[in-house]
């Protein structure tokens, strides 16, 4: 399960988290080892720079065409590069989930903390690691999407190399704990970027597909800034979008706080002139 | 005639928000997205929100005392606006409803706060707020901010639980620990359950009592400064645990005790608890103890509560995707119950011990728009329970309907939720948010 989320999440926050490693994507040799690869595009999806922000919007679309949106400010910071990080996510729309704060101190070696903050009753509950694969309000990513899913979670191998991809096969070490048989990625070869995501069920039948729309370069560092998951069995999807995104603002640990649950850090927050 | 009204109540916040619709949100998907409009008005200082509701809520059974059915019967509106002055923020939210229960139009400021950062390790809020802390769900040890439990017996929204206090909370963030301290000038009680609306049994009466000639009325204790509340915490983050200490000077949030000619007063109170919170097993566990030392501390004043420890433990694990189970473990143990037991009459005479479990269930479905959640108190020392199955179905970004129940029983009429045996009641809420 949370192989899934985590390559999907890979494409999502990635976007958000573009990765510094273009050194590696510009050597011209192709790489031959498939964690070399699954490292590489662990970095450039999710650990792009020491910090970034970026605004974040989702357009969810279920099986009857009816839509929805959800907005938010998310902050991310990296303790270590492939390592801990910390994700601070600000709710502005829709009305209902408007000034609610979700955090994620993101641990290598053992459970997510994940706290949620209700401004109605300026309550700061803390959500189990459990329920990471499930929707992410509302929309067809899941909450590990937003934060990452671990590379060691999964066994790849590289399937092929064509002239622009890597083309891995990833399966999970624990098969009761994901909802998915494996799932396929497609990894920039230049940029590391997994573009394409598609997670197989244990029939064998394609259900999920994660792609990146659009790739953009932010202060150097190769960003998915549009992104799209969709459902294949219902037909629903999530489009979603990066904006005013930047890297490198100076976060610290101390942001990533209960303080900043109750009190949002509005100067981080705000957008970058 | 009052269900007409109701109804006209009912179908009236509708009407009045078909016009401002979500198509406008979607079109600005259209073109590059991130230049338009939609975008930059997140990031403006000021914005009003805010939602019309209308409700309605009945007695599954009738209530001797109270001719009413209804124990909801409103249309609401709720305003929210904030801003910055300089580098300080403001922020307002005031409901202003009509209700057809306590007949009338009322006003509940819900906030009026001005957040500022005097130094950088200190933030300070101060005005109208909604303060909550603590480790329990639906249960309170060391949060002794108001509740207001009128509005969570007749099925408002969860949040209005938590009722405002004037207030001012001053917090100090160091590097391993916070230190929060507030201080609420003028006594805030709970919003308790007073007779109107909902009746409650009394024990010098021997029966039940509402309004408006059994309307429990307490008057709050209002010098300034020595009646004032002040609540404190000392918190931190250790790895993945959260621990706290608390203190409360200040007074039961109930009227619980009787002065000397048989008015009910706010006896004096002091608490003082710790708690832990931590990731176990896929879940999350916590802890929290509260010592009540009130004012009776050989416990043979039979006017005033005996002191309390009171200890809770409580679970919560997804137990498949979209489900998540949650139970708790509570205790209220009263200390020298011996004195007690010589100075009070034994009919209604609370147990040594009153234990209490809870359990909840929520389940995500539909893409987490349709929310299926249960929660229950049961008591088995009191042998009594309060069952509160609720379902929430979000047709879009803006219409939420929700409909749920509040089921009391016991085997006896006194105890803390057999009493309100008559109280148990369905509702319903249509939701425009904005």
């Amino acid at each position: 399960m949370k192989t899934l989320l985590q390559r999907v999440n890979v494409l999502m926050l990635g976007a958000l988290m573009a990765t510094p490693l273009m050194s590696a994507p510009l050597q011209a040799a192709d790489l031959t080892d498939v964690q070399q690869i699954v490292d590489q595009a662990n970095l450039a999806s999710y650990y792009q720079g020491k910090d970034g922000r970026s605004e974040v919007r989702m357009l969810i679309t279920d099986g009857q065409g009816r839509e929805q949106l959800r907005q938010f400010t998310i902050l991310r910071y990296d303790v270590a590069d492939a390592g801990d990080q910390y994700f601070y996510v600000a709710f502005s729309r829709p009305a209902d989930v408007r000034d609610t704060v979700f955090m994620v101190a993101k641990h290598v070696d053992r459970d997510d903390d994940r706290w949620l903050y209700l401004p109605g009753l300026d309550l700061v509950k803390r959500i189990s690691a459990g329920d990471k694969r499930t929707s992410f309000v509302g929309s067809h990513f899941f909450y590990e999407d937003v934060s990452g899913r671990n590379p060691a979670e999964d066994n790849f191998e590289l399937i092929s190399t064509d002239d622009s991809f890597y083309h891995l096969k990833a399966t999970p070490k624990d098969p009761a704990s994901v909802e998915f048989a494996s799932y396929t990625l497609a990894v920039d070869k230049h940029t590391m970027l997994p573009m394409k995501i598609e997670y197989t069920d244990a029939g064998g039948k394609l259900y999920r597909r994660v792609e990146a729309l659009e790739v953009k370069e932010i202060q150097g560092y190769p960003t998915v800034i549009s992104n799209k998951v969709s459902d294949l069995r219902s037909g629903g999807q999530t489009l979603m979008q990066f904006g005013f995104m930047k890297y490198d603002i100076g976060l610290d640990e101390s942001v990533f706080s209960e303080r900043s649950l109750r009190n949002p850090p509005r100067d981080w927050l705000r957008r970058p002139q | 005639m009052r269900s007409a009204l109701i109804a006209a109540l009912l179908l009236a916040a509708p009407a009045a928000f078909a016009a401002g619709d979500t198509a406008t949100d979607s079109a600005d998907w259209g073109g590059d997205a991130w230049g338009g409009d939609s975008w930059s008005q997140d990031q403006s200082a000021s914005r009003l929100h805010g939602f019309f509701e209308a409700g309605i809520g009945a007695r599954i059974q009738d209530d001797p005392l109270l001719e009413d059915d209804l124990t909801l019967g409103e249309t609401r509106g709720r305003l929210e606006w904030a801003g910055e002055l300089g580098s300080a923020r403001y922020s307002l939210k005031g409901d202003l409803y009509a209700d057809a229960v306590e007949n009338g139009l009322h006003g509940d400021l819900r906030e009026a706060v001005l957040s500022f950062t005097p130094l950088q390790q200190v933030d300070i809020q101060a005005g109208q707020q909604v303060l909550t802390w603590g480790t329990g769900d639906m249960l309170f040890l060391n949060d002794m901010f108001p509740k207001d439990w009128k509005s969570f017996f007749a099925g408002r929204d969860e949040s209005y639980l938590k009722a405002p206090a004037a207030s001012i909370k001053g917090s100090y963030f160091a590097d391993s620990f916070s230190v929060d301290l507030v201080w609420t000038p003028l006594f805030e009680s709970d919003r308790y359950i007073d007779g109107e609306r909902f009746s409650y049994f009394s024990p010098l009466s021997g029966g039940y009592q509402a309004a408006p000639d059994g309307k429990l009325s307490a008057d709050d204790p209002d010098d300034l400064p020595e009646d004032g509340e002040l609540a404190a915490r000392i918190s931190g983050l250790s790895g993945a645990t959260e621990w706290a200490l608390y203190g409360y000077r200040g007074f039961w949030k109930q009227p619980m005790g009787m002065d000397s000619l048989g008015h009910a007063i706010f006896p004096r109170l002091d608490v003082y608890g710790a708690s832990l919170r931590g990731t176990l097993g896929g879940g999350i566990a916590n802890a929290e103890v509260a010592w009540y030392d009130g004012k009776d501390s050989g416990g043979d004043d039979p006017l005033i509560p005996n002191d309390q420890l009171r200890l809770l433990l409580g679970y919560d694990h997804e137990i498949v995707p979209h489900l998540t189970g949650a139970g708790q473990y509570y205790v209220e143990w009263t200390q020298d119950y011996d004195a007690l037991r010589r100075t009070s009459a034994a009919d209604y005479r609370a147990d040594q011990f009153r234990h209490v479990l809870t359990f909840r269930l929520t389940w995500k479905l539909m893409q987490d728009n349709l929310t299926l959640s249960w929660f229950n108190y049961w008591s088995p020392s009191d042998q009594d329970y309060y069952l509160r199955p609720q379902a929430s179905y979000r047709f879009d970004d803006h219409w939420t309907l929700s409909g749920g129940a509040n089921l009391f029983g016991g085997k006896q009429e006194h105890t803390f939720f057999g009493q309100f045996e008559n109280a148990s009641n369905v509702w319903a809420r249509l939701r425009y948010g904005f």
